[in-house]
């Protein structure tokens, strides 16, 4: 039989202004199991609470109702009062009285009458509510970086350095992503290489981080503190122990005309290379689709010349398989390239280049050790057309959205060639200037007042060759739409940030959920920008849209500082308020029929297929169950499930139920 | 004769409606007391069945309302709760059920007002309709014999 | 005729598969459902135009299940039934052959559940003409015609629940019916527990029906039903660009597309 306490409040005058307060407990307290009902100026208050626990005690109570503001307010603090008198806390439920009546209804009877209908519904609830204990999951404390741009080696660092240990895997030989390739950074111009390198070096160094480059994420498993990966370590056909790193293979390999990734095109690398001269490992891969050897069966001279014999033609991918708690994702992006643009001749003019391209360009380590010259006849341009949002914000492109650093780091590139250039022309074609940020308006203020970049408000519709010049044309909308004309030497175009290729494959391997541009989801667009709707898997960087890199580097610090909450406890205690499935007694097991119908409706892939077995090892049925660490609660499988079988802690059938039954009978 | 009171029933989620509805009271925006609200985690857990419950009960309205388009607090609960609401307001309206009865809304955690002008346009239509004698015959409900004159 | 009992014979002896299921001769003009599980009953299968009873309501149910891999006699609802069952994980390429009947009845060897797939997806499922126009008709009434229209067609169902048992999709273990906390749908055939039930059965048929028909052949009062799914497969293909049965293991209910209709949402 229920005992249940009814607690009306006050809320000094707050509920008491337009509700008799009085009458609701005196109603209250004549229904069915309803043990006491009393009515109290303020029940969050000390003495409020103590009249709770002290009825709890030595009334026997078998569920509390609080009847005073909303339960979004003070559930917490009733709910914790109710544990230290000995009652369940889920035992304990308020009713609103306060905003959902006291404060939106005239004095009278009716407002009185609202508030009994109120306070029974929820007593009726209680009735049915059901002790809960808090889940509890077992945290693995390592975390896996996926991506070792500026993102995820920031990431690594801020988990590491707080005491956890990482695993940090990066596709390509070497970690630096995107920013090991640009020149200087905005607003500051400082040089990119100089500020990440260090970095770089600190994550090979660090004894809490495992870097392993040329390496992927095969598959996961599992779920928030208790993920399994399974990362394939791709074959880099040598011995990373023995190799010393002195790059003579580099040197005497014959097979020398590749397109070096690095330099974006604009220079070429051997097939056993090494990305650039700063790459962390700073030891060399054989690029299988490229060596003689692999291709045609001949050659190892490299093999012949290493002094260490470290090279290991029978080298195979390995597939390693490690535990993680929680796993970091900075998979950076891509920038469409020059072949994507039909009005800017499909990438067929060489002088016609990116933005990254002329980052390669203007940067010291690159092709032209720094100098800006064209790729075609190396000559310096004497003018220079930079196009902003090449793609972006084009929806007959299929990229509506801005890519956002692109207006920075075209002011950026305009003001390099000025330095460089003495007495170049450089022209900027934009269609608005999105400079927000730190010392950013005054960055491209800088490149337009005093470097003397001329700014042209228009788009461009069209680049042709025509006697060996480059030939823009485009509108000056502030002019009234007039036709510009400009002879130019080298266009540069500020190409669209993209998702990078295999995003979507990714996210769907992680159950991360990505936007229709590919970009990887978070969970909240406010709320939690650095997480993702899959608990334990977190975002850095520009793999979630385009981020400078400022912006990225506080992603990653702020992920990391996720990890780290995440890693400060042994157990993760979760609220109990999740869906279960019910078990019954053999031969039924449960009521569930196995149509895993909800499997498709669960937004968290939280349903998992249990197969109940016999002793002998035989499947007798296979019945969904729900993955209590990956559940949240929202209830869609509930609402779903035609046998009733999953049902909601905190919200069960028989809790709606007899609330919505309650509502309406007196 | 005094006006009709409907009787309303509110099927909301927590983190949206219940929450625009507390804002409401906050900012003391006055509606018709007409409504009682059930509270959810999410539009995603509401069972439909729960409505024809409310209409057995003896319901004259019912409002359903949660988060809006891409702000739920579980991303695609309302996604999914908004294809069981067309499905079941097409079955509602061909077996006879006055889908005019069954209002549903998105009124986000910042809509106080919104939420207190869905009540009090709920209420107004639906006194404009009448008891549900209707369904409250099948139900076995007591039915009020108007009195003419 | 002969080809189908060839193909039974030959899956029989050849312990392909352990019944085989099919139709025969009833009593009176009708067709039962027959199970070959030895190749002489084989030469009692039968099949014409009489036989619509939908076969894939026994690949679901234990006693037959429980036999061993089966293999079914289907046409084209069967065969849709089929997909379904497939896509709710409840019968797979280890336990089932199909053994298509086409309209002409001639008989398809199908390889696995995705030929059979492939095969369905040429058709759409369409309602017919009559029921077409009764749905018209009842689209044109007011909803409060309509209400008494489907109180008076359905007062008189005694819940015998012959049109649980005889679709397809209703293989629940514990239909929602049965449910007792709560009693979601009054036990007692009245009214309200009528509708309700009727009701609840059309929402859980909703994206998946394959409108055999099963439902409203076998209420011994024939009530039709039927329309009620009818009219959530229209419904379904004006809303959601309709649906067919397939492996994927998705739902028209259980998916989403984030621009779906909602200009009945204030």
């Amino acid at each position: 039989m229920a005992k249940i306490g009814v607690f009306i409040c006050h809320c000094g005058e707050n509920i008491s202004a337009t509700v008799d307060c009085a009458k609701v407990a005196e109603v209250v307290g004549k229904y069915d199991g309803v043990a006491i009902s009393l009515d109290y100026k303020y029940m969050c208050s000390d003495p409020g609470q103590n009249l709770i626990k002290k009825a709890i005690v030595e009334k026997g109570l078998t569920g509390v109702v609080v009847a005073s503001c909303s339960p979004r307010m003070h559930e917490p603090t009733f709910r914790k009062a109710c544990a230290e008198a000995g009652l369940n806390p889920y035992m304990c439920e308020m009713a609103n009285l306060r905003e959902h009546c006291s404060w939106v209804h005239e004095k009278g009877e009716a407002t009185t009458q609202k508030a009994i209908d109120l306070v029974r519904t929820i007593v009726e609830k209680v009735k049915h509510n059901q002790s809960l204990d808090a889940i509890k999951v077992p945290v693995t404390k390592t975390a896996l970086v996926i991506g070792g741009g500026i993102a995820g080696i920031q990431a690594s660092l801020d988990i590491a350095n707080s005491g956890h240990k990482v695993i940090l895997i990066e596709k390509d030989p070497s970690i630096g992503g995107h920013m090991s390739q640009l020149s200087e950074t905005f607003p500051t111009l400082d040089c990119s290489q100089c500020i990440l390198t260090p970095r770089m070096v600190e994550v090979a160094q660090h004894p809490n981080i495992t870097l392993y480059t040329y390496a992927e994420l095969e598959s996961i498993d599992g779920f928030i503190g208790n993920f399994k990966v399974k990362i394939r370590k791709k074959a880099k056909s040598i011995d990373e122990k023995i190799c010393t790193g002195c790059g003579l293979c580099t040197t005497k390999c014959p097979n020398k005309k590749n397109p070096s990734e690095f330099n974006e095109g604009l220079g070429n690398r051997t097939a056993i290379y090494v990305p650039f001269p700063q790459a962390v490992p700073n030891k060399p891969v054989i690029d299988k689709a490229l060596c003689t050897y692999y291709t045609k069966g001949k050659c190892k001279i490299c093999e012949k010349f290493c002094p260490a014999h470290a090279i290991r033609f029978d080298q195979e991918d390995e597939i390693i398989e490690v535990p993680v708690g929680a796993i970091v994702l900075a998979t950076g992006f891509a920038v469409k390239k020059t072949d994507f643009f039909p009005e800017y001749g499909y990438g067929r003019h060489p002088d016609i280049i990116t933005g990254l391209q002329f980052e390669r360009l203007a940067s010291a380590s690159g092709p032209t050790l720094g100098e800006i010259r064209r790729p075609s006849d190396g000559k310096i341009p004497e003018t220079i057309v930079f196009v902003a949002c090449a793609g972006s914000r084009d929806e007959a492109k299929g990229i509506p959205y801005c890519s956002k650093i692109c207006c920075m780091y075209t002011a950026k590139h305009a003001m390099l060639y000025q330095h460089k250039v003495h007495g170049g022309k450089s022209y900027v074609f934009y269609m608005d200037i999105r400079a927000g940020g730190k010392m950013y308006d005054e960055f491209v203020r800088r490149a337009i007042e005093e470097d003397g970049v001329n700014y042209i408000r228009g788009r461009v519709s069209r680049v042709y060759e025509k006697n060996g010049k480059l030939i823009v044309k485009g509108a000056d909308t502030l002019l009234g739409a007039m036709p510009v004309e400009i002879e130019a030497d080298m266009v540069v175009l500020a190409t669209a940030g993209v998702a990078n290729e295999g995003a979507e494959e990714l996210a769907q391997k992680l159950h991360v959920s990505y936007d229709p541009y590919h970009f990887f989801a978070e969970a909240h667009p406010k709320l939690k920008p650095v997480e993702t709707n899959t608990a334990g898997i977190f975002l850095a960087g520009a793999c979630q849209a385009p981020r400078d890199i400022p912006e990225s580097v506080a992603m990653a610090s702020g992920a990391a500082a996720k990890v780290a909450g995440l890693f400060s406890q042994d157990e993760l205690t979760r609220e109990p308020l999740i869906a279960v499935v019910n078990r019954q007694a053999p031969p039924v097991f449960s009521s569930c029929v196995g149509c895993f119908l909800c499997m498709s409706a669960c937004p968290y892939h939280a349903i998992e297929k249990e197969e109940i077995k016999n002793r002998q090892g035989e499947v007798l049925k296979t019945v969904a169950k729900v993955n209590p660490g990956l559940c949240q609660g929202c209830g869609t499988c509930v609402a779903f499930c035609r046998t009733k079988s999953i049902d909601i802690q905190g919200y069960t059938h028989e809790e709606v139920y007899s609330e919505v039954m309650a509502l309406l009978n007196d | 004769m005094a006006e009709f009171e409907p009787k309303i029933v509110a099927f909301v989620c927590n983190w949206c409606t219940y929450a625009g509805a507390d804002l409401t009271g906050t900012s003391r925006i006055k509606y018709a007391s007409n409504v009682r609200i059930v509270r959810f985690p999410c539009t995603g857990r509401i069972d439909y069945m729960l409505l024809l419950k409310a209409f057995d009960e003896g319901a004259d309205g019912i409002i359903v309302s949660g988060c809006h388009p891409n702000d739920c607090h579980y991303t695609s609960g309302n996604f999914h709760a908004r294809r069981r609401w067309m499905a079941f307001r097409s079955l509602c309206d061909f077996i006879g059920i006055d889908t005019r009865r069954i209002k549903f809304s998105w009124v986000s955690a910042a809509e106080g007002a919104k939420w207190a002008d869905i009540v009090n346009t709920t209420v107004a239509s639906v006194r404009e309709l009448g008891p549900y004698d209707e369904y409250k015959k099948v139900a076995k409900k007591p039915v009020k014999e108007e009195s003419h004159g | 005729m002969d080809d189908l009992r060839k193909r039974a014979k030959e899956l029989i002896d050849t312990s392909a598969v352990k019944v085989v299921i099919g139709y025969e001769q009833g009593t009176g003009n009708k067709t039962r459902a027959l199970f070959v599980e030895n190749s002489e009953v084989a030469d009692k299968l039968i099949f014409d135009s009489r036989c619509v009873q939908n076969l894939a309501a026994y690949v679901t149910k234990q006693e037959v299940k429980s036999k061993g891999k089966m293999a079914i006699t289907a046409t084209l609802p069967v065969m849709r039934a089929i997909i379904q069952l497939a896509s709710e994980f409840q019968v797979n390429d280890d336990n089932l052959i199909v053994i298509g009947i086409t309209p002409e009845s001639k008989i398809i060897d199908f390889k696995n559940l995705e030929e059979v797939e492939t095969y369905v997806h040429q058709f759409q499922i369409e309602i017919d003409a009559r029921n077409r126009e009764i749905l018209d008709k009842l689209d044109k009434m007011t909803p409060s015609e309509r209400w008494k229209f489907w109180i008076d067609e359905l007062s008189p169902c005694f819940k015998c629940y012959a049109c649980r048992a005889a679709c397809p999709m209703c293989y629940c273990s514990r239909c929602t019916v049965d449910f007792n906390r709560p009693q979601w749908i009054p036990v007692s055939s009245n009214e309200l527990g009528n509708l309700e039930w009727h009701f609840m059965r059309a929402m859980h048929l909703t994206g998946r029906c394959v409108d055999c028909d099963a439902c409203a052949n076998a209420c011994p009062l024939a009530i039709p039903i039927n329309l009620l799914t009818k009219k959530m497969i229209e419904d379904a293909k004006s809303d959601f660009g309709g649906y067919q049965p397939s492996l994927k293991g998705e739902n028209l209910l259980s998916t989403f597309k984030p621009d779906d209709k909602e200009n009945f949402i204030q």
